[in-house]
């Protein structure tokens, strides 16, 4: 946790108002991207993102699951399970001060994930408030760091996520109009793990579940339901058929970053520490907006928002463009 | 070159790998890793250092690094691990604690270094007896958080470590970038300070791996902080020229590429590398992008052999 003192501040905040950041880029530039697709082999899909020196991996594992309760099930074709785990080395820089520190102990207490004693630590309290805009806790899980977000939860914490998840889903009917809906459904568990964090991790870890789910394969199920319909149906999953999720309706996050009067795209750990507020903008290939977040103290003007959310749109159609050039890539080299 | 953190394609990957491939033939470098076999003539006694080991006769390295002997000694210097400072070495820190008398600084070794407030000449260059009210005042000299430029004086009796900044040039350095590279990159030398004019841009390479790329300070100057950083909360539009910054951002660019291609940083190399970037027309931030990583390898081969083939001819 290394601040900056008072000239490297200035500096790098001049450098955003002159158009010039610290390594080079314009204010709506993104660094390198690469993309690597299948590394983790237990999965059903994988993928490994850098941005700079960030460093993203998302996993994606399908499961079939029996309901037992055709109501509940009837709603949902298939469920999302969400976790992000940070590793224990990676070192949040936070804006943070007292006041902030006890925040997020009161938010840890409120949803009774302290009482191992664990969870009020002060790196994981750190990692799990610099994450609760986007992710919600279920299990504090904190010897591992766990952030678990679960769709049903009613909390609007998660729209961008949710949202983003959501659509992701809906655009892979092929997928599981196989399965018959109201007694069996897919059980997706998406993981994200933060190698290294260098800012950013929102669009790095959304980019990675995008690519993870364009890497990965649903087998083909066969359900051959019973005479009684008590009995749990037989369910035969393929090892051969494989379908692929089409995933180019995926949207992609992009957070805008703001320093000073403007704002920036992919910003690092140093200026994000320069940051009053930020806004996370999930947008489709049809610049539709799926999803929408602040977090930083600051207010922004309504004006404000609505330029912000017609650069991201901009920004965006560029990302997807990279991001897809870069899993078609990634599938030719493996 | 672990952590190049770039996806090149096909031909790059090629190009690099040449390069890589001729960089170790045209120097091959002592280096070993752990099991590696060291060898010795095992007519002389040798005295087994840091990282090696004896193994059924055979002296074997334990640590991966470069094989270094002093007379008898053989030893395996680390190349990823902490600074180990000298004395004289000019460092770059960042203050993290104010201590009574005294400020402490990180500078990648594996403790602390200290900064006596007697050890350094006050801003106004004025000799004064260092009293309560100098030490009630020390905040107003550096602050937590500051990137700090000094010398290493010496190791205490109890092994701490102590830094004097009893010059004109030490002291606060402000309106610019400090990166951080390993620490074996950066070799001792007569200059660690360098006023690049063409650029109007300082550039000092410290002994631990910090490395300070910022906008010109006039020597001297330091006398007039306190007004200046009375200016700095009025007039916030009193940022470094763009002209300037662009130059400073291109050298940071130029390093962060050498270092991650692992080659040692010297202050002719970091401009040739800056200068080539301009010569062929690659802006600031494609500078870390693939294919400028796979030039700056090749022009690192081939200044190599050059250098080569130019001693071969002098003997």
């Amino acid at each position: 946790m290394v601040g900056l003192s008072e000239g490297e501040k200035h500096f790098i905040r001049g450098g955003i108002a002159q158009d010039l950041r610290t390594d080079g880029r314009r204010r709506l530039q993104f660094r390198a991207i690469s993309v690597e697709t299948g590394v983790i082999p237990q999965a059903n899909g994988s993928a490994r993102v850098r941005l700079g020196a960030t460093e993203v991996i998302a996993t994606v594992k399908d499961i079939v699951q029996i309901e037992v309760d055709p109501a509940a099930a009837a709603e949902i074709n298939a469920k999302l399970t969400v976790a992000v785990q940070i590793e224990v080395v990676v070192v949040m820089r936070g804006d943070d001060d007292g006041e902030e520190t006890r925040k997020r102990q009161r938010w840890g207490e409120e949803r009774g994930c302290g009482d191992d004693g664990r969870g009020r630590d002060e790196p994981c309290g750190r990692l799990s408030w610099g994450n609760q805009a986007f992710f919600i806790l279920i299990k504090g899980k904190f010897p591992f760091l766990l952030i678990v977000a679960q769709l049903q939860h009613p909390c609007l914490r998660v729209e961008v996520l949710k949202n983003f998840l959501l659509s992701s889903v809906l655009h892979c009917k092929d997928a599981y109009s196989v399965v018959k809906v109201g007694q069996v459904c897919w059980d997706l568990y998406i993981d994200g793990l933060v190698v290294s964090s260098d800012g950013n991790l929102l669009d790095a870890l959304a980019g990675a579940i995008k690519v993870a789910l364009s890497d990965t394969g649903i087998p083909k199920v066969n359900v051959s339901l019973s005479a009684t319909t008590d009995e749990e149906p037989e369910v035969d999953v393929s090892d051969e058929e494989f379908l692929q999720f089409d995933t180019s309706s995926v949207p992609v996050i992009v957070t805008l970053t703001k320093v000073g009067k403007h704002y920036i795209v992919d910003a690092t750990s140093e200026e994000e520490s320069q940051m009053s507020s930020a806004v996370s903008v999930s947008v489709n290939r049809h610049g539709q907006i799926c999803g929408l977040t602040k977090r930083g103290g600051a207010g922004l003007d309504p004006s404000v928002i609505f330029d912000m959310i017609s650069v991201a749109k901009h920004v965006s159609r560029q990302f997807i463009s990279v991001l897809d050039s870069e899993i078609l890539a990634a599938e030719a080299a493996g | 070159m672990r952590d190049l953190q770039l996806s090149l394609n096909q031909t790059q990957r090629v190009r690099l790998e040449a390069a890589l491939h001729e960089l170790q033939t045209v120097a091959p470098a002592a280096a070993v890793t752990v099991a590696d076999t060291i060898p010795v003539n095992d007519e002389d006694n040798i005295l087994k250092g840091h990282g090696t080991s004896d193994q059924d006769g055979e002296v074997v390295a334990t640590l991966c690094g470069v094989v270094e002997r002093v007379n008898k000694l053989v030893y395996v210097r680390t190349l990823r691990a902490r600074y180990k400072p000298e004395v004289g070495d000019i460092i770059v820190g960042r203050v993290i604690e104010i201590a009574p008398k005294r400020w402490r600084l990180e500078i990648n070794f594996s403790q602390d270094a200290v900064l006596m407030l007697s050890s350094m000449n006050l801003p106004d260059g004025i000799q004064r007896r260092r009293t309560a009210v100098d030490e009630l005042n020390m905040r107003t000299i550096f602050e937590e958080n500051d990137v700090i430029c000094a010398e290493v004086r010496g190791f205490q009796h109890d092994g701490s470590l102590h830094l004097q900044a009893r010059s004109q040039k030490y002291g606060k350095l402000e309106r610019g970038q400090l990166l951080v590279v390993p620490a074996y990159l950066v070799k001792r030398r007569k200059q660690h300070f360098h006023h690049l004019e063409q650029y109007d841009v300082d550039l000092i390479l410290g002994c631990n791996g910090f490395i300070w790329v910022g906008e010109h300070v006039v020597v001297g100057e330091n006398a007039n902080m306190m007004e200046n950083k009375l200016n700095l909360s009025a007039e916030v539009e009193n940022f470094t020229p763009l002209e300037t910054r662009k130059h400073i951002c291109r050298l940071a660019n130029a390093v962060r590429v050498l270092s991650a291609l692992g080659f040692t940083l010297t202050v002719e190399l970091i401009i040739e590398t800056a200068e080539a970037s301009v010569s062929s027309n690659i802006e600031i931030n494609n500078m870390l992008g693939a294919e400028f990583y796979v030039q700056t390898a090749e022009r690192e081969v081939k200044r190599r052999a050059d250098l080569l083939r130019k001693k071969s001819g002098a003997r």
